[in-house]
């Protein structure tokens, strides 16, 4: 991709960036059992940013030959937007990270289409009632990004993600469905997220009375990674700045058990939420955000850095038409040291959480959450007796993670998270 | 191409390539769009933005399965067009057929009253930090959010069964979020106004401004709700997200054939409710945020009487779900943009009117909840959870003490079937965001109906 902009509007700006997003990807769906459709998509655009006389302006095009014309609306713009003081990154070493397996979006598409016959089959095998929805998307992409201080820097990624749901209906209304996904910059296996599907869904056949009151709760890899974002939204230097975030002030002090630690990673080779510098240039590195418990650092884009006064994390993250906002990368939790076993053999009387309905909705800056259990199974004396339904799981998750969690060695990779099971001894179930 | 091209020509030019595609149905659809956008947060500015974006894509039926192709650049859809009728030869689909319809020629277009390009950015920004001013006013008030948005669209659709339709639409809203925080309780309230139309539908909104900065501050003070089974009044907002989470999601077609549990639970005929329940989806009311004059696969959109005096009656559809059920096409599939496949969506959705007042629901709910306003829902078919904005306990006969954190969940039919009392004061409510569904989000649609009485709620909390 060229970037060309012509001196008489560069010279109006005391800086500017460009960045230019294009994609190509082959999505495929499998529903109720069998292909549906086959698409591909192309999806690109440009966004110009402008610093003029300190205030930052952004327009935004489709296509190339419009970047002119975006340029000149973002100058116009400018006057009314936010003084912003700091500077864009200059040229600089950016790290090798692995996220380029090729353009998958050309690859042929018979393997992929009988991957996904043979894991229907195989669920099948075991819950012929089942209805199964697959979800497959490849593809590669490139982002360039072009600044005033003679950053220019350009990367290719590609992706391979699929999701498998698995939906059973009994004759009472009682709806199951189960979820579970693999995503990987190059093509990869779904043995393992079949092997826990089978295994949640085997476990879910029968339904158990739920034990109400404050009980032990384990909630899987998957549902502990739905509740990390609600500590991740806390962690930005947007709502820190804000004045929005409950850890705001609290840098260098312990908030959390010293069992919990958790890092920012965007050098994670072949995960597709990796990246060797983030939407505004700067080089990614990894680092702990919480240390045993201890908030270390900040998620910041280079505005809010420059707020904040500290040194920019290289989070900032944008599409083509947005400004860029502090976003985490790859989040990875450390395990502890008990397996998955061993916690459960604790629980005399609890349940297992994997999925939760409602989460979101709940005043989460503070921490609170209330949901519903989408899906959860019953633990009687160490032992998984069977799925519980319509209850409600509430409590603060700051306090529970400042309480004692009890955290697993296994760990399990759903999306941008790397977490283990996690184990708190307490949490309010209501039925 | 640009958002210069002229809408006439690339049409014809859609035609002649779908035409010239031997398959048992293709249709095109192209948007080209500009658009503002305005978020002041606090003291700040968060972002300004203005720009244009083009795109498109074909779709073709064939041997059961369908093939998708987008594309942004309008420079090669022949080559892309004849790509994809390639690929479709290598599928055989599981889909039966398509339901056909007869063409649509029209050209339609939103009538705003101050087109917003014709609106200086200076005036768009002004009227913005007025509103952010009233929001940020009250000092408990830690941060705002207040956002602009508009956009000019014109949209192209043509079939291989001779529909050439243009649609230019224009669309304008406002939101607000106040969040208020005292020590370390931090409270946020939102509300939102759009529809299709000029800037005069973000003109006028101070009033909506303040409710939304002083209901922050109030439930800041309010204390949560304790966890119970409560019989519950819910105010017609909350009564559409409702209505549109636990019952809407549950009528939309794709999710119900093929699957026979489903189909039985959502069968004509079956009794969901009182006699008074009448439950309605209807993309053809014009003025509200759900409004299509046409669906993104061509089909005219009338009222879908989905319950009719307590029974279901029909069913959200697509022109596939339509030919797999044998029923008629409702005109309900919706895509996010033209480079998004269309699925069934809801457009606007809503309670009809009952016999009750509210005074009576009030006084038959003594001990029970007022509940009002929604931050959000979500369902997985059989349960949902919504969250109010806030509570109220009725006493007397009237919503008295404050509640935050109010968070109702339960079994669908069941909660439809505890609908003790329907009102007569419906009130319908849109906004900038949307319904979500496939990633597809957030999709303009608007929700209503009049408040409802309904027993046996579970609200989730520690015991009461």
């Amino acid at each position: 991709m060229k970037i060309d902009l012509p001196a008489s509007l560069r010279d109006k700006c005391r800086w500017y960036d460009v960045i230019g997003l294009s994609g190509r990807s082959v999505p495929v769906s499998f529903r109720n059992n069998r292909l549906y459709s086959i698409a591909e998509r192309e999806s690109g655009g440009l966004g110009v940013r402008v610093n003029v006389g300190g205030r930052v302006g952004l327009s935004f095009t489709g296509t190339g030959e419009n970047l002119e014309a975006a340029m000149r609306r973002a100058i116009e713009i400018a006057a009314y937007g936010e003084v912003e003081n700091h500077r864009l990154p200059p040229e600089s070493d950016t790290p090798a990270v692995d996220l380029d397996a090729g353009r998958l979006e050309e690859a042929d598409i018979a393997p992929v289409l009988s991957a996904a016959e043979e894991t229907i089959a195989r669920i099948l095998a075991s819950f012929p009632e089942a209805r199964i929805d697959m979800s497959i998307s490849y593809g590669s992409g490139e982002r360039h990004i072009v600044n005033s201080e003679g950053f220019e820097g350009s990367y290719r990624h590609s992706s391979f993600g699929a999701g498998i749901t698995a939906t059973m209906v009994s004759a009472g209304g009682v709806r199951l469905s189960v979820s579970e996904g693999v995503s990987s910059c190059a093509p990869v296996s779904y043995e393992a997220a079949l092997e826990r599907l089978l295994w949640k869904l085997e476990r879910a056949r029968n339904i158990c009375r739920p034990p109400g009151g404050s009980i032990p709760v384990i909630c899987t890899p998957k549902a502990f990674a739905s509740l990390l974002g609600i500590v991740a939204s806390g962690l930005s230097a947007r709502s820190v700045f804000k004045g929005i975030s409950p850890f705001a002030g609290k840098l260098g002090q312990r908030v959390f058990s010293e069992h919990f630690t958790l890092a920012d990673d965007p050098l994670v080779d072949g995960s597709v939420y990796s990246y060797p510098f983030d939407d505004e240039g700067v080089p990614a590195r990894t680092k702990k955000v919480i240390d045993r418990g201890e908030i270390t650092e900040w998620i910041s884009n280079l505005k809010y850095a420059s707020r904040l006064g500290v040194r920019p994390s290289g989070n900032g993250s944008r599409g083509h038409s947005s400004l860029p906002e502090p976003s985490f990368s790859n989040l990875t939790v450390d395990g502890g040291n008990d397996d998955f076993d061993s916690l459960c053999a604790g629980v005399r009387s609890g349940v297992l959480v994997d999925q939760f309905i409602g989460l979101g909705q709940s005043n989460t800056l503070t921490g609170e959450f209330k949901a519903n259990l989408d899906l959860a199974y019953a633990i009687e004396n160490g032992e998984i007796t069977g799925r519980v339904k319509d209850c409600m799981l509430s409590g603060n998750l700051f306090n529970l993670l400042a309480g004692d969690p009890v955290l697993s060695r296994e760990r399990v990779r759903y999306g941008a998270s790397l977490a283990p099971f996690v184990l708190f001894p307490a949490i309010h179930l209501t039925c | 191409m640009t958002i210069d091209a002229i809408p006439g020509e690339l049409l014809l030019h859609l035609q002649s390539v779908i035409n010239s595609l031997p398959c048992d149905y293709a249709e095109a659809r192209v948007a080209l769009n500009e658009s503002t956008m305005i978020a002041l947060s606090g003291e700040e500015v968060d972002s300004i933005s203005s720009g244009d974006s083009c795109g498109g894509s074909i779709r073709i039926f064939n041997r059961g399965a369908w093939s998708f192709g987008s594309f942004n650049d309008l420079s090669g859809i022949p080559a892309r067009a004849r790509a994809l009728l390639r690929r479709s030869a290598m599928l055989a689909g599981s889909a039966p057929g398509v339901f056909r319809s007869k063409p649509v020629v029209a050209h339609f277009a939103t009538r705003p009253a101050r087109p917003c390009g014709s609106v200086s950015f200076d005036e768009k920004f002004s009227l913005m930090l007025g509103y952010n001013g009233i929001l940020k006013k009250p000092a408990l008030v830690q941060t705002t959010r207040s956002m602009y948005r508009d956009s000019g669209t014109v949209m192209l659709y043509c079939n291989t069964e001779g529909s050439a339709v243009t649609y230019e639409r224009s669309f304008c809203g406002v939101s607000f979020t106040a969040i208020a925080k005292d020590g370390t309780l931090i409270q946020p309230f939102s509300e939102s106004a759009a529809g299709y139309g000029g800037f005069e539908l973000a003109q006028g909104r101070e009033d909506m401004a303040e409710g939304a900065t002083r209901m922050a501050v109030d439930l800041l003070h309010a204390e949560p709700v304790s966890g119970g089974v409560y019989d519950v009044v819910i105010d017609p907002h909350l009564a559409g997200v409702f209505i549109h989470e636990a019952f809407g999601h549950l009528s939309e077609a794709d999710f119900i054939y093929e699957n026979e549990r489903m189909m039985e639970q959502m069968a004509n005929g079956r009794r969901v409710g009182c006699d008074a329940l009448c439950i309605i989806d209807d993309g053809s009311i014009e003025g509200l945020t759900g409004y299509i004059p046409i669906d993104d696969e061509g089909i005219t959109p009338g009222p879908a009487h989905l319950v009719k005096n307590g029974v279901i009656r029909a069913h959200l559809h697509s022109r596939e779900t339509a030919y797999r059920m044998d029923e008629e096409p409702t005109g309900n599939a919706r895509a996010i943009s033209s480079t998004a496949q269309p699925i069934v969506r809801m457009t606007n959705t809503y309670v009809a009117n009952g016999p009750n007042s509210l005074d009576e629901m009030l006084a038959a709910a003594e001990g029970g909840l007022y509940v009002a306003d929604a931050l959000g829902g979500q369902t997985n078919l059989e349960m949902f959870t919504f969250s109010a904005g806030y509570g109220r306990l009725i006493k007397n006969g009237r919503p008295g003490r404050l509640f935050r954190d109010v968070m109702l969940s339960g079994n669908t039919f069941q909660t439809l079937a505890n609908i003790g009392m329907i009102g007569n004061d419906r009130a319908m409510f849109g906004g900038l965001g949307g319904c979500g569904k496939k990633g597809q989000a957030p999709l303009p649609v608007s929700f209503g109906g009049p408040h409802l009485l309904v027993k046996n709620v579970l609200i989730g909390g520690k015991g009461r």
